[in-house]
């Protein structure tokens, strides 16, 4: 174990701070961190002044600012796990010289990830500082439940980081748009884990998915432990206590990791097999 | 390997210059792309399906605010027109970071042909999948989500697309020669930019919510005019809601689509001859 | 009238080019200059094939560079076919052509055929035309059967080959090399060096510069070579007169038994002009430059003094890598490392 954090895991997250930090220009890395999440934010914030008559005092606000600003964390860690495969095979062309190594890649992943959830983080505590200082958000920090939310980022981002793998794992077998397979995939699940919207808003045959996405709880723990009571108004897994939410994204973690470890293999002999771990996907 | 090679020079015809080279290096550079999605069609799913649930996320904001129809309409035709920022964006300006990256960038600097040609080409070969994936939003929203169009004038609609696609095509060729010199910093802001760039387009909601002084100020970007204008003749409340006439509109994206071309153009140049002082171009930290 | 044929092909001024470089992130305000180039003044005649040799970091992709338009020089002028590159470099453009050692140009989806063609297109080339001598120079580079593979599905060495092609196809009038055969095998070097020849041949007019820290290829291809170290032409002369610089000189190549020690001893013996040391496993192989011949007493009886066994002794002929060292005071790949 030792031996493989100090040779797989601990290499790759020095490597994936020198990427995440490597800005020809730190002022160009604030514009990053605070303009791009803090925009994203603003395109709710506009769309919901447009159409509600409710005030920010209206639970649905505090629900749809928080889930946009915690699923900064599905981008970074899930998507961006996926994205260190394609820039270690086609930006850095290393690729080829980590699989020849004696390292066990799928920790290197993890390892690679580590950075990005920091970055992730400051993107998080940027966007829902603004909101709280800006755009009335009704977090008060005095009222937070910290162990909850510690516990719970930990937990889902241990989750995302697995999911990250199984993703990274397929794009390896991708010649073309692999670029956009982690992206993509993090806006797809937008619609199904009640970031934005209460799940119960989904047609009824769309909802079970939903359920089965672990970021759906996740963010119910994340919301419980800022918002509070208010938290609740929202039906869709108000009958659930903490501890089962936590029981459920324990489970789906588990899922998850054992499924990276799986996926990994199998679509590393097809990568193998058809010669792609060092091939371009360019056009 | 020991045969003279002649080319039978007596037979071989003058190459083209001008115009023709400039339409030939639009069909060359747009060859690469088209093919390459022909042979390998996994974009089908990622291009067009996965996007339109992205945007299916923004109509279910929507609907959670209980707000008018055609407020989902508006957010089903700004993610169609996302579809163009993007390809703009990523499959023409910042690819020839790419093309730096991956040694073709040089070949194309000392061929005699326009770079203005090869990001044409670029853009070209990637419209297919930009076009289907806006279809593919446009159809599906529709269906799905029973969008109330209410089509004004269908002649107009066609020149303000035209309109704003010129000017955001040759925005794109600006932002081009601006990653010719500056290249890695270049991608970094174009990424950075990109929610912000939705915020202030106004891709999902009326741009006029900034109050006019400031919507007219990010007019600048041809998509919020283009946008603004499409819903005022694609909705019933789009002439409420809109910032400026149609009429008015029109006449900005055509003022604007002159300039960017004009000025890509400029700065294509101007930034060519810088990178080749600084010797960027063919420098892969930069 | 000057007629476009009696202007040199390449003509270059002066011609210097620093770079500045960003230290590390600790040194990020501090800006370095790298002198690439220096004073370098060249003329090459249409027709010509003219080798420019040096170590790696020498300057000679940073001329290459210059001359086809990608690097602006900081000082001094160049012009390539008659037109400067500086000042006019669409009308240099459309006669030249490059190709680079260990380039990765094309896209790996599309075939070799599909490759070459599109980059035709970039010359203007009609259809029929490109076809025409896609054809005839695959056939020459021995890739036909390969022309409908993915440039992503072939070695390196084949992948060079359709470079080759690519950078003759639009039929240049001046041809830049930079180091064309690096990484390429024995045979593949050979087919490559031959088709560049031939293709020398078979028009007068057409003009190389081809750059190689293999001293063996520039001796053999070209008319006239060019030396270059630390970004300074240190000589220039066909590869015969360069060599005949030495032929008042004695070469010797020995390999005896392990050198202890500095070879001071052996410099400063009467008549050695230069020494070069080469340390193997367990041998070294010792270069002498003498005045004459009978300067190789000495060096008998002061290896014998080291206690080194002779193992090999061999006169021979001066090669360029001789005169490399004679002109830098070092060998080819000590001037490499020296750079690094």
């Amino acid at each position: 174990m030792k031996g493989i954090i100090r040779r797989s895991f601990a290499p790759a997250a020095w490597l994936g701070w020198q990427v995440e930090s490597n800005w020809a220009s730190p002022l160009l890395f604030l514009a990053f961190s605070v303009l791009k999440p803090v925009a994203g934010v603003l395109i709710l914030v506009f769309m919901y002044n447009t159409v509600s008559r409710a005030g920010t005092s209206a639970p649905i606000y505090g629900y749809i600012y928080l889930g946009n600003a915690l699923y900064v964390y599905v981008g970074t860690v899930m998507a961006g796990t996926s994205y260190s495969i394609l820039e270690d095979r086609e930006r850095y062309r290393v690729l080829k010289y980590l699989y020849i190594a004696p390292i066990n890649i799928p920790v290197y992943l993890f390892g690679r990830a580590t950075p990005r959830f920091l970055a992730g983080s400051l993107a998080a505590a940027i966007t829902i500082f603004f909101g709280i200082v800006f755009f009335k958000v009704p977090v008060h920090l005095t009222l937070v439940n910290w162990p909850l939310f510690l516990t719970a980022l930990m937990l889902g981002v241990v989750c995302l980081a697995g999911m990250g793998i199984v993703l990274g794992s397929w794009t390896l077998t991708l010649r073309t748009q692999p670029w956009f397979l982690g992206e993509s995939t993090a806006a797809a699940l937008y619609l199904f884990s009640g970031a934005l919207f209460p799940l119960t808003l989904l047609p009824r045959f769309l909802q079970p998915i939903g359920y089965l996405m672990p970021i759906t709880y996740w963010l119910e723990l994340m919301r419980r432990a800022l918002l509070g009571p208010a938290a609740a108004v929202f039906p869709t897994l108000a009958t659930l206590s903490n501890a089962q939410l936590f029981l459920i994204l324990g489970v789906q973690t588990a899922f998850f990791l054992g499924l990276a470890f799986v996926a990994f293999r199998f679509f590393d002999r097809i990568a193998r097999d058809k010669g792609l771990i060092d091939a371009l996907s360019d056009f | 390997m020991n045969a003279p090679i002649a080319f039978a020079a007596a037979k071989t015809t003058r190459p083209d210059s001008g115009w023709r080279l400039f339409l030939r290096t639009i069909v060359a550079r747009a060859y690469p792309r088209v093919v390459g999605q022909q042979r390998e069609k996994a974009w089908l799913f990622f291009e067009t399906f996965i996007p339109f649930v992205a945007i299916v996320s923004y109509v279910y904001v929507y609907r959670a605010l209980d707000a008018p129809p055609d407020y989902i309409g508006f957010v089903v035709i700004g993610g169609a027109m996302t579809a163009f920022w993007i390809n703009v964006m990523w499959n023409m300006s910042a690819q020839l970071y790419w093309e730096k990256d991956n040694g073709n960038l040089p070949l194309y600097i000392i061929a005699p042909n326009s770079l203005m040609a090869i990001l044409l080409g670029m853009a070209l070969g990637g419209m297919l999948a930009t076009t289907l994936r806006a279809i593919v939003i446009v159809g599906l929203g529709t269906l799905l989500f029973h969008v109330p169009f209410a089509l004004s004038s269908a002649a107009e609609l066609a020149v303000i697309f035209v309109l704003s696609m010129a000017a955001l095509y040759g925005l794109g060729m600006m932002l081009a020669s601006v990653f010719l010199l500056h290249g890695r910093n270049a991608f970094q802001i174009v990424s950075a930019l990109q929610e912000p760039v939705y915020f202030i387009t106004g891709f999902y909601f009326p741009i006029r919510s900034f109050g006019f002084t400031l919507a007219v100020a990010v007019s600048a970007i041809p998509l919020t005019l283009g946008l603004d204008a499409m819903r005022q003749l694609m909705f019933a409340s789009g002439p409420t809601l809109g910032l400026l006439s149609v009429r008015m509109e029109m006449a900005i994206l055509a003022v604007l689509a002159i300039v960017f071309v004009y000025t890509a153009k400029l700065w294509l140049d101007h930034m060519e001859r810088r990178a080749v002082q600084e010797g960027a171009l063919t420098d892969r930290r930069r | 009238m000057m007629h476009m044929s009696d202007t040199p092909a390449i003509r270059i001024e002066n011609l210097g080019r620093v770079y500045k470089t960003r230290g590390t992130r600790r040194e990020r305000h501090q800006t370095k200059e790298r002198v690439a180039l220096c004073d370098v003044n060249l003329e090459v005649p249409r027709g010509e094939f003219f080798g420019l040799l040096g170590p790696n970091g020498a300057g000679k992709t940073s001329l290459i560079k210059i001359l086809v338009t990608l690097l602006a020089p900081t000082t001094g002028r160049a012009r390539v076919a008659g037109f400067d590159v500086v000042e006019n470099p669409h009308q240099v453009r459309p006669r030249i052509n490059m190709v680079s050692g260990g380039e990765s140009s094309g896209y790996g989806l599309l075939t070799v055929r599909e490759n070459l063609w599109m980059f035709s297109q970039f010359y203007g080339i009609d259809n029929k035309t490109a076809r025409g001598r896609i054809d005839e120079l695959l056939e020459i580079v021995h890739l036909k059967d390969r022309a409908n593979t993915k440039s992503s599905d072939l070695s390196t060495g084949l992948r060079q080959k359709m470079n080759i092609v690519r950078g003759f196809l639009t039929d240049p009038e001046v041809i830049f090399l930079d180091e064309p055969t690096l990484g390429l095998d024995v045979g593949a070097a050979r087919d490559v060096r031959n088709f560049i020849r031939n293709w020398m041949l078979a028009q007068s007019g057409r003009t190389t510069l081809l750059t190689t820290h293999y001293m063996a290829e520039a001796d053999d291809l070209c008319d006239r070579v060019a030396i270059i170290n630390e970004g300074r032409v240190l000589a220039c002369d066909s590869p015969s007169n360069l060599k005949r610089r030495l032929r008042q000189e004695a070469i010797f190549h020995m390999e005896v038994s392990a050198l202890n020690g500095t070879l001071d001893a052996f410099q400063k013996l009467p008549g050695v002009r230069k020494v070069v040391h080469t340390a193997l496993d367990d041998k070294s192989q010792l270069e002498f430059i003498l005045d004459a011949d009978d300067a190789i007493s000495g060096v008998i009886s002061a290896l014998t003094a080291h206690r080194a066994q002779i193992l090999n002794l061999q006169k021979r002929e001066p090669t360029l890598e001789d005169v490399f060292v004679d002109l830098v005071g070092m060998s080819l790949a000590e001037a490499e490392k020296k750079q690094s």
